[in-house]
């Protein structure tokens, strides 16, 4: 096989990376070793290797040179091992036959002597010139893509993104469990900081939705089963309790936006919710406002205390994060219940405010300036004295405790996930990250993403945040979705598992180990097969086949032994 | 068949960038007009980004080169929108591209004319806030894209005084030929359906905070300069050092001109308190024997992940300390910080040989230019108005006109990549549309 093909030509480039490489590994000693290595045409080193001109420098090789290997040392494939392969490509060489060494998070970071992180990161550079020389040429393939969309969520974030999509010309479906759209926003009254109502907006929303031609909404229904993958995924959704049969659909993208829940405040008992009819939550006074009914026991409240951070920035609970809303909520009500109850105290107890928003911290000054006191202060407990609760504070501004009487006391309860989410996580095998929120592909570039391709977070599954936040977020992940939708195409893995038929014993335990369903047994030769569209090439099939049957693409057992001798033999 | 209608990004900062990224990755032409030589915007300038520590330039990089690269996307850096006339679905755009004096298809970024330059080395370095020097044609950064020199009009003798000696160093030195000073500028114009404006933000210029002594103590520093301090590409490689010594004593301080009605920037600047928490973190991990104390009003740790990391950062021996420092004053070699602390109800004195001033997120001073030339409306704030704060915050009441990142208001990178991408699905409803009709 190997006396087949063109001998190897390789080029390799070492990265200083700026100073992050060079000023732990020497990199003009690594370029010698490697230009010296069996198959190594050109060797050389530059500042940044994934600029314009250091991926200059490969192209200009490859074409000059008659290159057919490429290796590059620098930083985690994760970075920039798409950036070289185009590189390599562009430069007539297969991108598969373009190997990385990591000589920057394993080497140059974790290391400080100089010496031996040099001799470590040309063990490295040997390892991939050595597998590189073995690299096979693979092809690039596409797949069609289902137009359409599945959003679980018919909040506003479910919404807003079944509307950029509908309106982009694509079918959505739009799945929520409940029997209305609207989400928890339906249950708001008035929103900071304009303080307008939200039937101002939210009926219209809704409204258009429901009336969109290419929107199709399941009311009171849950997704019970998705399969497939970026570009080609059939849901199964069902109606809950209605007796109505399951609905399977095609869809190319799938947006969650499967929202959150608020914290339950008996989880901290001290402060007597459920137990004095005094203490409600933000979520409740929203409907007491929206009543105009603020009333405990039939009488008018004169003092009305807020609590903030109940559930959130507490690791006691676990909830160490910030729950995001509950500062402008407060100020949102305090100012309502001062308009409400011209003669009551309005006092709020903070820890921080973060009023952050546009114009988040204005309307904190108006709270204050309308008369909203705000007292920085850790509350400890809250007790019945005669038909008043009594709030027992350590206020952190004067050092010393308080016990202030109130007739009506709020709890800003935090946002938590919603239990449903471990169900939808399961369905889809999404990471969630510690906080129990889904988890995003990057916390800063990938705020939408996850780690399944094609499945896209909007709203406050992915963490807490207000609503223009979530807006924003929801056309994002709407965004996310179009991209292959208008595209109309996928990319599909190159590196996939093949089964070599002779080999193969039938047992089946590649059919068992597979996440992504692309194996499966032959009825008529009784042998193993692999869809290779469903393949992800993880390699898990490779390694569980008792005969050796399977072979992965781009990570076979003669390309890793030569890079472990490589490593060993050093 | 007739072309597809394309999209105009103004900004490529990481705003910009992404915008453009997703409009072209779903098969639209976009034209990303950038006024600097470079894409980048303040990203490029940061050191590390929290919560994560990832370095920012390491992340922001390969979308910079995928702007450069991808079919879809025309980029038009050192260039201008000098008008947008038509309306959602038919804009037309004037582009004026100013003179680089330097071919952008023959320079191959070399840097021979740089270090040819009479200018060499004497020139403030803007790209890392006055910290360095550089000459008058220059990169603003090695991972500029495109990797294109460009003449400093400001800065090169023979523009400004009309001669340099008896040739041109530049054009001496220059392998390829690039450099032409016959160069004027051009005028293009484009047709396109939407527009995205991503002019990004500008920086309280902290003299306007006189009692803090910016501008007179040189240890007074501004959070952006700390970042080029601490950048490993930085004019010092990374090592926090302020005139020659290494600080003993770190003190910062917050919301230096923000939720301040007298600076003109009631508001919160939404970013200062996680990246002092970062700066604080980063002093710590390179001078592990520092006195760190962050003078704070309120803590803004509201994103994912944030509140876990001002956590952390307070268990590496920084001292937060609730309190707005009135004054800033020289103590023999050093500097003192005069603060209010509010929890133990009594004045303060910190002795500090670094003061750091996180200073508020404004609009940059030509926000009025460009909401006349596209027809916007300003916020009270001066930022871009958005059609509604709640349920529409990337629109304008201009049809076909978005907005994406900090032009719009204050934001953190990740809820800037998520406008970004979210008026990028707008651009996207509107160029289908075009198509339809």
């Amino acid at each position: 096989m190997a006396a087949m093909e063109p001998r190897p030509r390789i080029g390799v480039y070492i990265c200083h990376c700026g100073t992050n490489i060079a000023a732990t590994v020497d990199v003009a000693a690594v370029t010698e070793f490697a230009a010296a290595l069996p198959g190594v045409v050109v060797a050389r080193n530059y500042t940044y290797m994934c600029s314009e001109p250091g991926q200059a420098l490969i192209k200009e090789d490859a074409r000059t040179l008659g290159l057919n290997r490429v290796v590059v040392a620098s930083c985690s494939p994760r970075m920039h091992e798409p950036t070289f392969r185009a590189a390599s490509q562009e430069g007539g060489v297969n991108p598969y036959q373009f190997e990385m060494a990591n000589i920057r998070e394993q080497c140059s970071w974790v290391h400080h002597d100089r010496y031996e992180a040099t001799e470590k990161a040309k063990a490295l550079v040997y390892a991939a010139v050595m597998k590189a020389a073995r690299l096979e040429p693979l092809e690039e393939r596409e797949a069609p893509v289902t137009p359409g969309a599945l959003i679980i969520g018919g909040g506003v974030a479910g919404m807003v993104a079944a509307l950029d999509i509908a309106d982009a010309g694509f079918p959505v479906h739009l799945v929520e469990k409940s029997d209305h759209l609207g989400g928890r926003v339906a249950e708001l009254n008035r929103t900071f900081p304009d303080l307008e109502p939200v039937a101002e907006w939210l009926p219209a929303l809704v409204d258009r939705v429901q009336r969109h031609p290419n929107i199709t909404v399941y009311l009171n229904s849950r997704v019970t089963e998705i399969t497939g993958f970026v570009g080609n995924f059939e849901a199964t959704v069902e109606p809950v309790g209605l007796g109505l049969a399951p609905v399977k659909m095609k869809i190319g993208a799938i947006i969650i936006a499967a929202g959150y829940n608020v914290f339950d405040p008996r989880q901290k008992p001290e402060f007597g919710y459920g137990v004095y009819p005094q203490v409600v939550t933000t979520l409740e006074l929203e409907g007491r406002l929206a009543a105009g009914d603020l009333r405990v026991d039939g009488k008018t409240p004169q003092d009305v205390v807020f609590i903030k951070c109940v559930g959130s920035r507490d690791k006691q609970l676990g909830r160490p994060y910030c729950s995001r809303v509950c500062c402008m909520i407060s100020a949102k009500q305090a100012q309502l219940v001062r308009q409400a109850l011209p003669d009551a105290r309005v006092t709020v107890f903070y820890m921080d405010v973060r009023t952050f928003g546009k114009r988040g911290e204005e309307f904190y000054d108006e709270a204050r300036r309308a008369g909203v006191r705000y007292r920085r202060g850790n509350v400890s407990e809250i007790y019945r004295r005669g038909d008043r609760v009594v709030v027992r504070v350590e206020d952190t501004l004067l050092g010393r405790t308080l016990e202030h009487e109130a007739d009506l006391v709020v709890l800003a309860v935090g946002m938590e996930p919603r239990p449903e989410v471990a169900d939808i996580a399961a369905l889809l095998k999404l990471p969630r990250s510690a906080d129990g929120f889904f988890l995003e592909a990057h916390p800063k570039l990938r705020p939408v993403d996850t780690a399944v391709d094609g499945v896209f977070l909007a709203g406050c599954c992915q963490s807490p945040k207000d609503i223009p936040d979530t807006v924003a977020q929801a056309k994002a992940a709407a965004a996310s979705a179009l991209i292959p939708l208008m595209r109309g195409v996928v990319p599909m893995e190159a590196a996939t598992a093949i089964v070599d038929p002779e080999l193969c014993a039938g047992c089946g335990m590649c059919v068992e180990i597979c996440p992504f369903g692309a194996p499966a047994l032959d009825p008529f030769w009784g042998v193993s097969r692999v869809n290779a569209v469903l393949c992800k090439g993880c390699g898990a099939c490779a390694v569980t086949c008792p005969s050796k049957a399977i072979r992965l693409q781009h990570f076979t057992p003669d390309q890793i032994l030569a890079q472990v001798e490589a490593l060993v033999g050093w | 068949m007739t072309q597809k209608p394309a999209a105009l990004v103004i900004g490529a900062g990481i705003a910009g960038i992404q915008a453009a990224l997703d409009i072209a990755d779903a098969g639209f032409p976009v034209y990303l007009v950038e006024r600097e030589p470079s894409v980048g915007g303040r990203m490029a300038q940061l050191d590390k980004t929290f919560p994560t520590l990832d370095c920012s330039s390491c992340i922001l990089t390969p979308k910079m080169v995928s702007v450069g690269q991808h079919p879809n996307i025309e980029l038009l850096t050192y260039s201008e929108v000098v008008a947008v006339e038509g309306e959602a679905g038919g804009f037309r755009v004037t582009i004026k591209k100013k003179p680089r004096y330097v071919e952008e298809e023959i320079c191959r970024g070399c840097g021979l004319c740089a270090e040819a330059c009479r200018m060499h080395g004497r020139v403030v370095d803007v790209f890392n806030q006055g910290l360095g020097k550089r000459a008058a044609i220059y990169v603003p950064f090695p991972q500029a894209v495109p990797l294109v020199y460009t003449v400093d009009p400001t800065a090169c003798l023979y523009l400004t005084r009309g001669v340099c000696g008896k040739t041109f160093k530049c054009q001496d030195a220059c392998p390829t030929g690039a450099i032409n000073f016959e160069q004027k500028e051009r005028f293009t114009e484009v047709d396109v359906a939407a527009v995205i404006v991503a002019t990004g933000f500008d920086l309280i210029d902290p003299r306007t905070k006189p009692e803090f002594g910016y501008g007179v103590y040189p240890n007074v520093i501004t959070g952006l300069e700390f970042e080029r301090l601490s950048s490993a590409s930085g004019p010092t490689s990374g090592k926090i050092v302020l005139n020659g010594k290494e600080p003993r004593d770190a003190v910062f301080i917050h919301c230096v001109g923000s939720r301040d009605p007298h600076t003109g920037a009631p508001y919160c600047s939404r970013i200062c308190c996680m990246y002092t928490a970062k700066h604080a973190h980063l002093v710590r991990d390179k001078l592990p024997n520092a006195r760190i104390t962050v003078f704070y009003i309120d803590m803004r740790a509201f994103g994912k992940g944030y509140e876990e990391f001002y956590d952390r950062v307070k268990e590496e021996r920084v001292i937060y300390r609730r309190g707005e420092p009135s004054e800033v004053y020289r103590r023999g070699d050093r500097l003192v910080v005069r603060a209010e602390d509010s929890l133990l109800g009594r004045t303060v004195e910190v002795e500090a040989d670094l003061v750091v001033l996180a200073t508020a997120v404004v609009p940059r001073a030509d926000t009025p230019a460009v909401a006349k030339l596209l027809g916007l409306s300003l916020s009270p704030d001066g930022f871009f108005l958005e059609a509604h704060p709640k349920y529409r915050p990337v629109e304008t009441a201009r049809p076909g006109v978005f907005l994406a990142g900090c032009c719009q208001g204050p934001k953190d990178i990740p809820d800037t990549v998520a406008q970004a991408k979210a008026a990028a699905a707008s651009a996207l409803v509107v160029l289908h549309q075009a198509i339809a009709k």
